[in-house]
């Protein structure tokens, strides 16, 4: 089992198109396939993004692009992988109406922006360009702009940090006190 | 300010006052606990060792492990996982509960889960905690947070209130309960909220049955549920209890996100399609009636208590597992396993044809006995996503200890009223 890569925080402004656009109560599993779920290999894990979607998803996403999503999307047993993957192709933030709880923690753990802003899902199309102003959760899409949910302070800090394992270790080095 | 139980039981965590829904801040949980599991438990306590450099833990009483996930095939792989869990918990003097049963059962017997307690797990099941009046939370890989600095950054849920009345009609439980609040409410219902249960219907169920509702909360978008602990929470935690503890009742007038009133006696048998809990996938049993079954599986850390098997033996008395079908039952734990077999329950099943098997969470992810492409099974497992026991193309339906017990005789999803009936 390879480790997922390391990734750079997003920059103030996430610019790209959106990649594409799910619908309510969209388990993330499917985005490899459940029969994937347990690689963590992104080279693997490559070849079955999306693949029952569109076979070319892999080769026509660029570096800031998003994914779009309706209510509750992540709902189920949010395995990490699937993300894992859609992020070595490039996908800088996912933008939804709601997110599942469970999908919500363990993506803002590593670090990806995920979004609450009602609307988008049918404000915007595959392929659109879009511009995400991550902290103030506005997104600028053709002339139409969005207002979200800005993440809380503390996940805007993980964020930032490029994920809670990195922000956690600032803190410790900062902070010889507690636990041990 | 008046709060719920779950602002209550936050803001003692927190060390201040009062907390409102909304508020981020750091909460110092009661017990952080976790299972091995590969890429989980092994790579966190090497991240505590390497990354952090600790060394030692100030509270490692805190800490709280159990084996409960691969202990059925023997393999050598599965001892080495295990092995690494135990030197890890000796290294840090960290408790390690070892093949007492599902973690989530074993932590309520050993006196952990205890009315106004704060426990968090990387699994969401902990949810389960709240029969008890405690709020369980499960964080995901937040759990490497309060491992490692003893507190854990959380966003303050609000809370939905279910009014319960009336009692379960026989034949009928609480995972039909939750499936009727995931169907009526959707899979959103409750997002990023806390479900609290009060009211006689509440107080008119089994220690068991609230567990089993309280551990499926995920399912309706909630980060956990809570019971309003009443004198039967509170004997069994004064039973079990190691440490003094303060229950918490909601102060009249808390600000709820909505309340809901449901009749318990007016809920019919509930059975989930395969693919996932969702509300479009919930319908009577009845409706499907006919569907047919080759497995049948009782267990989980939802469904496999002393009432389950109590549920079951009564459905299976006299009867016999029908031809084609293979009933697995689990008991949650040991001292639920030791219970059955003392009650006489588990020679009921047996006499009528149902496999006995050890208490894990092992049949419930797919480790043993994996379903094979094709199978239909109906289970009290937790979760019906493809390839969940197994084969992905295998599809696996939910209900209630009765409704597969039931299943599991007819050869067809069947409702235990229809059995008995018979």
């Amino acid at each position: 089992m390879s480790a997922a890569r390391d990734y750079p925080p997003p920059p103030d402004v996430i610019r790209g198109r959106v990649a594409w656009v799910f619908g309510d109560d969209f388990d993330i599993d499917l985005v490899i396939g459940v029969e994937n779920i347990k690689s963590y290999d992104a080279d693997f894990l490559r070849g079955k993004v999306m693949r029952a979607y569109d076979p070319d998803f892999a080769d026509r996403v660029r570096p800031g692009d998003v994914i779009v999503g309706g209510r509750n999307f992540g709902y189920g047993h949010p395995h990490y992988p699937p993300m894992v993957a859609l992020r070595d192709l490039g996908i800088a933030a996912v933008l939804a109406e709601s997110f599942s709880p469970g999908f919500w923690r363990g993506e803002t753990y590593n670090g990806m922006p995920l979004l609450t802003v009602p609307g988008i899902s049918t404000a915007v199309g595959t392929g659109d360009d879009v511009a995400v102003e991550w902290r103030r959760a506005v997104v600028r899409s053709g002339g139409t702009e969005l207002h979200g949910e800005p993440p809380s302070d503390r996940a805007r800090r993980v964020i930032e940090a490029g994920g809670s394992l990195k922000l956690l270790l600032a803190e410790h080095a900062a902070d010889s006190g507690p636990p041990r | 300010m008046p709060s719920t139980i779950t602002e209550k039981i936050l803001a003692r965590a927190a060390g201040v006052a009062s907390v409102k829904a909304g508020e981020n801040l750091p909460v110092r949980p009661d017990h952080m606990i976790a299972y091995d599991f590969p890429g989980y438990t092994d790579v966190m306590f090497r991240q505590m060792h390497d990354d952090f450099g600790i060394r030692e833990l100030a509270e490692p009483e805190r800490y709280l492990v159990f084996i409960d996930h691969m202990l059925t095939k023997g393999t050598d792989k599965e001892q080495e996982v295990h092995q690494v869990t135990r030197d890890w918990c000796e290294f840090y003097g960290i408790p390690l509960h070892e093949a007492q049963g599902i973690g989530h059962q074993v932590m309520a017997e050993l006196g952990y889960a205890l009315p106004g307690n704060f426990l968090i797990h990387f699994d969401g099941h902990i949810s389960g905690a709240g029969a008890f009046g405690a709020l369980g939370w499960g964080v995901r890989r937040d759990l490497l947070e309060a491992w490692v600095s003893g507190r854990i950054h959380l966003d303050v849920p609000r809370t939905t209130r279910f009014e319960l009345t009336g009692e379960f009609a026989p034949g009928v439980d609480s995972r039909d309960l939750v499936h009727h609040i995931i169907g009526e409410f959707g899979a959103d219902g409750c997002a990023h909220q806390v479900m609290e249960f009060a009211g006689p219907g509440a107080r008119s169920m089994s220690i068991d049955r609230r567990q089993g509702l309280c551990g499926m909360a995920m399912f309706t978008g909630a980060v956990s549920a809570v019971f309003e602990p009443d004198e039967a929470a509170l004997s069994y935690a004064r039973r079990v209890a190691a440490a003094d503890f303060t229950p918490q009742l909601p102060d009249p007038g808390a600000e709820y996100a909505a309340v809901h009133t449901i009749d318990l006696s007016a809920l019919r048998p509930q059975v989930v399609l395969p693919g996932s809990a969702r509300s479009a996938n919930t319908r009577g049993a009845a409706e499907l009636s006919g569907t047919p079954v080759t497995k049948a599986f009782i267990g989980s850390c939802a469904s496999g208590r002393i009432e389950d098997i109590r549920a079951a033996a009564l459905v299976l008395d006299g009867r016999q597992v029908g031809p084609g079908v293979e009933l697995n039952v689990v008991p949650t734990s040991d001292a639920v396993h030791r219970q059955a077999e003392a009650e006489g329950l588990l020679d009921v099943l047996r006499a009528a044809g149902a496999q006995i098997a050890r208490s894990s969470c092992d049949f419930c992810f797919g480790y043993q006995k994996p379903l094979q492409a094709d199978e239909n099974c109906i289970s009290t497992g937790v979760l019906n996503i493809s390839g969940r026991m197994g084969s992905t193309e295998a599809n696996i339906y939910m209900g209630s200890a009765y409704t597969v017990a039931a299943s599991a005789v007819a050869g067809t999803i069947t409702s235990a009223e229809e059995v008995t009936r018979a």
